[in-house]
């Protein structure tokens, strides 16, 4: 049950979310409900070619065409100098194309009309004469040497984007010539799509008068899309106003900057009025941010009792036609080398390459801190596969190689520090709550009938809150966050963050954060992110960030706010400054329990009566650059059934056991654990886009790249354990990413669970029905 | 790239049947749901039809053109264009054997499809296909018989064509 959020000390209630009241009844205002006056409206004109040269584009008749004001192509833009952008991950992007298109739907033009149906309707007026070349969309066969080379720009003649180690090959191949066990294999992340309800889009609004560009977007992080459209467009930056209103959901898709973005941009400069540009469901998966597309392969060197030794792994990344993963610059390959995962290694080595190949770009953080996600899912496999080899029970050997809670601050193999945890007693509370002992049973059983019946096990180490500017940036703009509070005469808070929610419910949990500090009840405190002329700067909210880094900043910056009113209560009590104690509600004075002054009180003297020489007011700006990164984990545990005639999966239950430090809003908490199941489930049964030989993607709507109902949902059943992160200002860890990084293998792991009596060892995901039923087939089981 | 072919014995004398299909005028109205044909030269034609895949449907513009590769025998044909944002290319192949009681004509179709139509209408493609090729085949043989039809019926006391 939800509580009134009147209630002082919020910390670690679940207070109702201020937000809801404004979504539920349908009154957030999102990208689409912004109309300005004499807007026109943008569409983009795609490539129906995943591979062809551009001899010549005719736009005559779409110009001439009813409502239409503008027209503008990839030479357009190379006039202006933007025909291209920089990337993320420091590659170049073409805004619209020039010379040729690299993958299908690639933006090759854009049309502006008085009406969106107008725009539709000259995109099929354009003219262009495109010349097919061979189609590249394998990683592997893009990396040999007679491969079709797709980045004629590039001085490296090659499709090999990266080459990215982690760990200690020596070390590593020594332990490799000595195990008396050693297990391999080959592992798949398909690419999927993170699908926010809400597509993107924006209004750009230039004004030639003041020169000033307000710019409506669905943006995770509205300011460092500010200074990167300072960079690429020329603009000061102080003369771009980013709004980012309601966003319809992110996840990792609303970090990049996107080509329709640029050419509204250019649009409104050039036509003076705002444009406004929203894509369809097909634009948002087709051309927008993929996720995961991982080829894995990996082995652990293992004494015979179970004990780990070492892991070696090779992996693929297709990375599609321009390298546009969202990664901080210093990792190519994201965080993929927490890889080790909850268990302690001795030595561990990481390869990964980066590979052109003709689909659409990207690989974004899908509720995922930079590649954990691949690398948890390919670490649990893979112990799964150990156990099988070893005839052990999957629980019991990662048991036996967790990295134990007296070995925190734990260093990796591959140079992470992990803060805190405690695996053993996270998974041993998993094991109790779903009755492992009585499943195992069961399950034993049902074997001995024929039936088919799994339990799969995921322990996972996520590694969230990308903060240390010593060691994360985007584009080499620090990764750390900010807060902003101003406390009004009577109490009331304004706060602004750096970051930027996309319905995680930030207006609440922060304002809890602030309230706990100052005193206050959450009602008092109003949070406001997302707008660039208001907020201080900070770096948005994906890879489970807010709460590690911007947290941590409304924490401080209450201290810091607390510093002053103290100053300010010892002149109200007339006492010494020494003397004023803060009890968690109000100042009172050292052994007089019975004077005290409230924040309000010293809110109103903060306007009205300061001690002689102070600055009046009660506010403050805090900066955070977190220490370490923050390292949440947990134990999931599935149980599922399958129907051996249509190898149709069921999910009969699901446990999830989170150890995220310490909790702010635990309702806040089990809903985002409840959404990452949710996709975590989606990804591990039904989602991939496939790509045709010709570059055609398969999967371009929600006809064909599933998204789960209601209907198709298991029951989660949820507990937590809790570890504090110990350099964390409120001990809290992150836990968005957490349920979509440990879930698949558990999924996964629980599938050939119940098919291993047949010598199943791995199914790549999804695990869509058919493949249940071929191998059910091949084994002659056909009811 | 999709692989398309079949054959079809028809009842009629090879010249008779490569006649007919080396000429667009002829040959151009055997296109299933046809909105306009206009035939360039002897060997080349455009011709606009309806198309509908799934979700997508509109007008494809098409040029196609005849190249006789062993003459009697052998002949190519090129099918270019599209529409909606969408692609395809053809390449037809189709050769002529005498069999005992007419000719065997076997086909062979090399298609890329690309855009919309091919991703969006992807699940559908090859049922809709195989349907187009097979109302092809039907109006080829239709128009061909009648058209042998009625040559015999100008040369006077013809036998009523058997049905094929």
């Amino acid at each position: 049950m939800a509580l009134q959020q009147t209630e002082l000390r919020p910390m670690g209630k679940s207070i109702g979310r201020k937000e809801d009241p404004r979504l539920i009844r349908g009154k957030g205002r999102y990208i689409d409900d912004i109309m300005l006056p004499n807007m026109l409206y943008m569409c983009v004109l795609r490539s129906p070619y995943a591979h062809a040269r551009i001899r010549r584009i005719d736009a005559s008749a779409a110009l001439a065409a009813p409502g239409v004001k503008l027209v503008i192509t990839g030479e357009d833009l190379a006039g202006m100098n933007l025909a291209w952008m920089p990337t993320m991950a420091g590659d170049t992007q073409m805004v619209l194309a020039t010379g040729k298109v690299l993958f299908q739907y690639q933006e090759v033009a854009a049309v502006v009309a008085e009406t969106r149906a107008q725009a539709e309707d000259a995109l099929q007026l354009i003219e262009v004469d495109y010349e097919p070349l061979p189609v590249v969309v394998d990683p592997f066969k893009a990396l040999e040497p007679d491969a079709p080379i797709l980045r004629e720009d590039k001085e490296k003649k090659s499709n090999h984007i990266f080459h990215w180690e982690a760990g200690d090959r020596e070390q590593t191949e020594a332990l490799f010539r000595d195990a008396p066990v050693i297990v391999k294999q080959d592992v798949r992340f398909p690419r999927v799509h993170p699908s926010p309800l809400e597509p993107c889009g924006c209004v750009a609004d230039y004004n030639s008068a003041t020169g000033r560009l307000t710019f409506y977007v669905t943006s995770q992080a509205p300011h460092a899309h500010r200074t990167v459209l300072a960079m690429v467009s020329g603009l000061p930056e102080h003369q771009i106003h980013v709004i980012s209103p309601d966003v319809g959901g992110g996840f990792g898709n609303k970090v990049p900057v996107y080509p329709g973005y640029v050419c509204a941009i250019v649009a409104s400069l050039k036509l003076g009025v705002p444009v406004k540009w929203i894509e369809t469901r097909t634009e948002n998966i087709t051309s927008t941010n993929f996720a995961r597309d991982y080829h894995m392969t990996a082995e652990i060197a293992a004494r015979e009792d179970g004990r780990v030794l070492a892991l070696r792994v090779k992996t693929v990344a297709d990375h599609g036609a321009f390298d546009a993963a969202a990664d901080p610059s210093k990792f190519p390959a994201g965080l993929f080398s927490i890889v080790t995962g909850s268990y302690d290694f001795r030595s561990a080595f990481v390869e990964v390459d980066g590979v052109y190949t003709n689909k659409a770009p990207g690989g974004v953080a899908y509720r995922c801190s930079f590649r954990v996600t691949e690398a948890s899912y390919l670490i649990e496999r893979v112990m799964d596969v150990l156990a099988r080899r070893l005839q052990m029970d999957p629980a019991e050997l990662r048991l036996r190689n967790f990295i134990r809670k007296d070995q925190f601050p734990y260093h990796s193999p591959t140079g992470w520090v992990y803060d805190s945890g405690d695996y053993e007693k996270t998974l041993n509370l998993a094991l109790q709550r779903i009755g492992y002992a009585e499943l195992r049973k069961e399950q034993a059983e049902k074997r001995a009938r024929g039936e088919f019946m799994g339990i799969g096990i995921s322990t996972f180490t996520e590694i969230v809150g990308a903060g240390p500017g010593h060691t994360f940036d985007i584009m080499g703009i620090k990764m750390f966050d900010s807060a902003q509070i101003r406390v009004h005469p009577t109490g009331k808070v304004i706060a602004r963050l750096g970051v930027r929610h996309q319905g995680q419910g930030h207006e609440t949990t922060f304002a809890q954060i602030i309230a706990e500090e100052l005193g206050l009840s959450a009602d008092d405190v109003l949070i406001e992110e997302g707008d660039t002329d208001t907020a201080p700067y900070g770096l948005g909210t994906y890879a489970s960030r807010s709460t590690p880094t911007a947290g941590g900043a409304a924490a401080l910056c209450g201290r810091r706010i607390r510093e002053k009113a103290r100053k300010i209560a010892a002149h109200l009590l007339e006492v010494g400054e020494d003397d004023v104690i803060w009890d968690g509600l109000a100042f009172t004075v050292k052994g007089l329990p019975g004077r005290s002054v409230s924040m309000k009180d010293v809110a109103f003297a903060a306007y009205t009566n300061v001690p002689e020489g102070m600055e009046p007011g009660l506010e403050a700006t805090y900066y955070y650059d977190p220490p370490n990164l923050t390292f949440p984990n947990g134990a999931y545990i599935a149980v599922v059934d399958i129907d051996k005639g249509t190898g149709a999966v069921k999910v009969r239950r699901f446990m999830a056991v989170d150890d995220c430090g310490n909790v702010i809003n635990p309702m806040i908490v089990e809903g985002q654990v409840h959404g990452g199941l949710t996709e975590g489930f989606a990804i591990a049964f039904m989602q991939d886009i496939p790509y045709d030989a010709d570059g055609n993607c398969l999967a371009p709507n929600w006809m064909d790249y599933l998204v789960p109902t209601s209907l198709d949902t298991p029951h989660w059943e949820t507990d937590r354990t809790v570890t504090p992160s110990p350099h964390h200002p409120i001990g809290a860890k992150g836990v968005g990413e957490s349920p979509n990084v440990g879930s698949p293998a558990a999924f996964v792991n629980a599938v050939v669970d119940a098919l291993s009596p047949l010598g199943v060892e791995h199914i790549d995901m999804p695990i869509f029905p058919w493949k249940v039923w071929s191998i059910l087939r091949e084994h002659g089981i056909d009811e | 790239m999709r692989t398309y072919g079949g054959e079809y014995t028809l009842e009629l004398p090879r010249e008779k049947v490569w006649e007919f299909m080396t000429d667009p005028h002829r040959v151009g109205p055997c296109i299933p749901d046809l909105l306009e044909l206009k035939v360039e030269s002897e060997n080349r034609f455009n011709a606009r039809v309806k198309v509908g895949v799934g979700p997508v449907r509109g007008k494809f513009d098409l040029t196609c053109e005849l190249s006789v590769i062993e003459p009697g025998v052998v002949m190519a044909l090129p099918i270019k264009g599209g529409g909606m944002g969408s692609g395809v290319e053809m390449n037809v192949e189709v050769r002529l054997t005498d069999v005992e009681n007419g000719t065997l004509l076997k086909w062979q179709c090399d298609a890329v499809i690309s855009g919309p139509i091919a991703s969006l209408g992807g699940r559908l493609i090859d049922g809709e296909a195989r349907k187009i090729i097979q109302k092809v085949f039907a109006n080829f043989q239709k128009a061909l018989l009648a058209a042998a039809a009625e040559a015999e019926a100008a040369v006077a006391d013809a036998a009523a064509p058997e049905e094929g």
